[in-house]
């Protein structure tokens, strides 16, 4: 009888349980094997069950869990549970070698983000688009304006504001790497060396709290880690359109239904609007800051997802600006969502 | 040595390679099988050498051997261990500091300068579960315990005689408390050589990790960190006491007999349980006992504390100390033979030998060898006069080498059970040396152009 989908994720839930009850009976969390929420492990479970040769991991995974398991001091629930570890481990042993079925589709992929909205967002599940863009192709205003459109938050500098609150921190102590507008602030307000020059007026006790405040972590990743718990947060509770931030990755990594969106433009013409909407940067100045720009934009999406920034693969939908117009890549992507 | 005794002994080491061999191979192919009969292997290859070495030598120095080996060796070795095991154990430290790549670098660096200081066998059972901790949020950590087994439970350990044994062992032979300091620049270099190599593949592992959506829970401001039973501090220092003393009474004159050997219990023929070693494990599971009994069970459950790895470390090395007899007994007998008289080739010889031997004895024995070439100047030790080069290169490749392999040093394999029984998928023994010949051997050839030629 072939195996369903169903089959398989009950076999997901029965690891994650033995997980949780071997965990329940020693008590530490110190070797814990899945130790986030119960849905996104039981998905990621389900994923390796499904994609040999990965099967093979289920099977490490598992035998992790039996070391554990037999560390148990009472017998009877020791037994009760390797019994339980060995049920599942015969049960994962007989799975299909494969599970193709000759479609190139990447169910992952296709569940939060093919452009079949009807079958991706349940009633459950709110709005969420993730922009990223370049600097100088307007991504800027087609996220406000698609916002302004769809009557859902526009989120970017904001998500920011409310990690500095969740990590207790000055604002002047953080630095927006997330964003544009830290950045090309920093390029038209300070000299290229003063923003290479070493922090060095932090006394030890400075130090020190900032050490604590940050959980050992450097700023930029506790933020980051704060921004993406941020954000799963408000997935919850609202639709929206975040810009940057990586929001597509984590959106994806925490199983959120999202509609990803990459924004560019020609180098020529986004160096025209850069000299357009900041007063006295010149050509030059402003071709090199669009590069560094793009330089550092592309290293802190590839710092923390993996991916590579701009790289087609990675999103639903990439729209040059440069054949639209601002308004028109608006209507372009309601017309895509079916909301105009 | 006996003509047919001499001839017998290398084949009186199969037993060794072929429990070695089980170690590295049955974990991977028949998991389960190998849990429930470790015991029995262990027993059935050290039985293989003994029946045989009974057969040529006679019963009495077949028993004489194991009694040596069992009493001498085993004893002092697996009560330490167990002392360290309980006393850390009782020791735990919950808080939400995320292990990152910055956090790891700065405890295994505090790690490293610790073990001189409270052994490396005290220092790995002290930092190995807080490592573990830290670092419970990330899937890809098994190079962390890799780096810790290399810095920490081995590397470290060269500054000072309460380090590493082989060190203690020439202290009581004649070479300075502090000599070992020398060694510093060493430790230096090549704690800052694998701190970077293990910074970047830390960093890659670290992306890796929250690339694939995994995060640390730091969504309270600011970090609290709690240490619980930070009291057996005091029985950590007891035990450590107990080492040193182990080290520095059978030079006194009230623990040595009128021919100089030192006092003891007689167990068997010349074995005897010598007071010194009476007085160390006394006091060692003194300290065991009261820290047992003065730390709450809430501490041990937090920290998973069971006797899995302790019980696996304890049956294994019954095996392994008993059937490397043979091949210490060939290198006490060849080891001046070996034609060795450079600082490199003394740092190679005794580093090489010393993965899979115990590296007390394997010191000793090239200790012995340098102290016989006549040299005039540098550290005079109860074996003659020692070159400082020389004497470095003996301790450094002692002291170092022992991370090349689980069995090397004490602790490793004690690290790694600790790690596997936590949810750490650690290599096997084969894929533990592809990790040292791919990272130490490299270090270990830059030590040799720097320091050693």
């Amino acid at each position: 009888m072939p195996i369903q989908m169903q089959d398989i994720k009950e076999m997901a839930e029965h690891i994650y349980d033995l997980d949780a009850e071997v965990y329940c009976h020693l008590g530490s969390s110190l070797g814990r094997v899945f130790n986030r929420d119960r849905d996104r492990c039981v998905k990621e479970l389900v994923e390796l069950l499904t994609t040999r040769p990965h099967g093979d991991l289920v099977r490490s995974e598992l035998a992790l869990i039996a070391n554990m398991a037999r560390t148990i001091e009472d017998k009877e629930e020791r037994k009760l549970c390797m019994s339980e570890y060995n049920r599942i481990l015969n049960a994962v042993m007989s799975l299909p070698t494969s599970f193709a079925s000759g479609d190139v589709i990447d169910p992952k992929t296709a569940r939060l983000n093919e452009f079949n909205l009807q079958n991706r967002f349940s009633d459950e599940d709110h709005l969420i688009i993730c922009i990223s863009w370049t600097y100088g192709s307007g991504g800027i205003d087609v996220g406000f304006k698609l916002a302004d459109r769809l009557k859902i938050n526009y989120y970017d500098e904001q998500i920011f504001t409310a990690v500095l609150k969740r990590l207790d921190a000055e604002k002047d102590s953080l630095r927006d790497t997330a964003g544009y507008t830290q950045h090309v602030k920093d390029e038209m307000d300070q000299s290229p060396a003063k923003a290479f020059l070493p922090d060095t007026r932090k006394s030890f006790g400075e130090r020190i709290r900032e050490f604590s405040r940050y959980h050992g972590l450097s700023k930029r990743d506790a933020v980051f880690f704060n921004q993406s718990d941020l954000l799963c947060e408000m997935a919850k509770k609202e639709d929206f359109i975040v810009m940057g931030r990586c929001g597509d990755r984590v959106m994806t990594n925490n199983g959120i239904p999202h509609i990803s969106i990459y924004i560019t433009a020609p180098f020529k013409q986004r160096v025209h609007r850069a000299i357009e909407v900041n007063e006295g940067l010149t050509e030059k100045k402003a071709h090199a800051l669009l590069k560094k720009l793009d330089r550092q934009h592309a290293s802190y999406y590839n710092f923390y997802t993996g991916r590579s920034w701009g790289h087609a693969n990675n999103y639903d939908l990439c729209i040059n600006t440069a054949s639209y117009g601002i308004d028109g890549t608006v209507e372009f992507i309601l017309r895509m969502i079916n909301r105009e | 040595m006996e003509e047919s005794m001499a001839a017998f002994l290398p084949w009186l080491c199969i037993p060794f390679a072929g429990l070695l061999l089980c170690i590295a191979i049955l974990p991977l192919v028949r998991a389960e099988w190998w849990e429930a009969h470790q015991p029995h292997m262990a027993a059935a290859w050290s039985l293989l050498f003994l029946l045989p070495f009974a057969a040529v030598c006679g019963a009495g120095r077949a028993a004489e051997t194991f009694l040596e080996c069992m009493i001498n060796d085993y004893l002092t070795f697996i009560v330490l261990l167990f002392g360290l095991f309980c006393v850390s154990g009782n020791i735990t430290m919950s808080g939400d500091l995320a292990g990152s790549p910055r956090i790891n670098v700065g405890l295994l660096a505090l790690g490293t300068l610790l073990s001189s200081w409270i052994g490396t066998t005290g220092a790995s059972m002290l930092m190995i579960r807080p490592v573990i901790k830290m670092n419970a949020w990330r899937r890809r950590r098994r190079h962390i315990i890799v780096f810790f087994i290399f810095l920490v439970s081995n590397m470290g350990g060269c500054l000072t005689p309460i380090g590493d044994p082989p060190l203690l062992m020439g202290f009581m032979r004649g070479v300075p408390f502090f000599w070992s300091l020398k060694l510093l620049p060493v430790l230096l270099f090549n704690l800052v050589l694998l701190l970077t190599v293990f910074y970047r593949i830390d960093m890659r592992a670290y992306r890796a990790d929250i690339a694939a959506g995994l995060k640390p829970d730091i969504s309270r401001p600011g970090t609290e960190v709690k240490l619980r039973g930070l009291h057996n501090l005091v029985f950590l220092i007891l035990i450590i006491a107990a080492v040193i003393l182990s080290g520095t009474l059978p030079g006194l004159p009230a623990f040595r007999d009128a021919a100089g050997n030192v006092k003891g219990i007689p167990i068997f023929g010349e074995v005897r349980l010598g007071f010194p070693a009476l007085i160390e494990i006394v006091m060692i599971l003194l300290a065991a006992y009261l820290s047992f009994a003065t730390t709450p069970a809430s501490i041990r459950r937090e920290n998973h504390f069971t006797w899995g790895a302790i019980q696996e470390v304890a049956v294994l090395f019954v095996g392994i100390f008993i059937t490397m007899q043979p091949a210490l007994m060939l290198l006490k007998a060849n080891g001046a033979k070996l034609g060795i008289t450079e600082p490199f080739q003394m740092f190679w010889t005794t580093g090489m030998l010393s993965s899979f031997l115990d590296n007390t004895p394997t010191y000793l024995v090239f200790l012995t060898t340098a102290g016989a070439l006549g040299y005039s100047e540098g550290i005079l030790t109860a074996f003659g006069m020692v070159p400082v080069k020389m004497l470095e290169a003996i301790s450094a490749g002692a002291v170092f080498m022992g991370a090349n392999t689980y069995i090397g040093n004490a602790p490793n394999f004690m690290v790694k059970s600790i790690a596997d029984e936590n949810g750490i998928r650690m290599p096997s023994f084969f894929g533990y040396f592809v990790w040292s010949l791919a990272i130490l051997i490299p270090v270990f050839l830059v030590d040799t152009l720097v320091f050693f030629r």
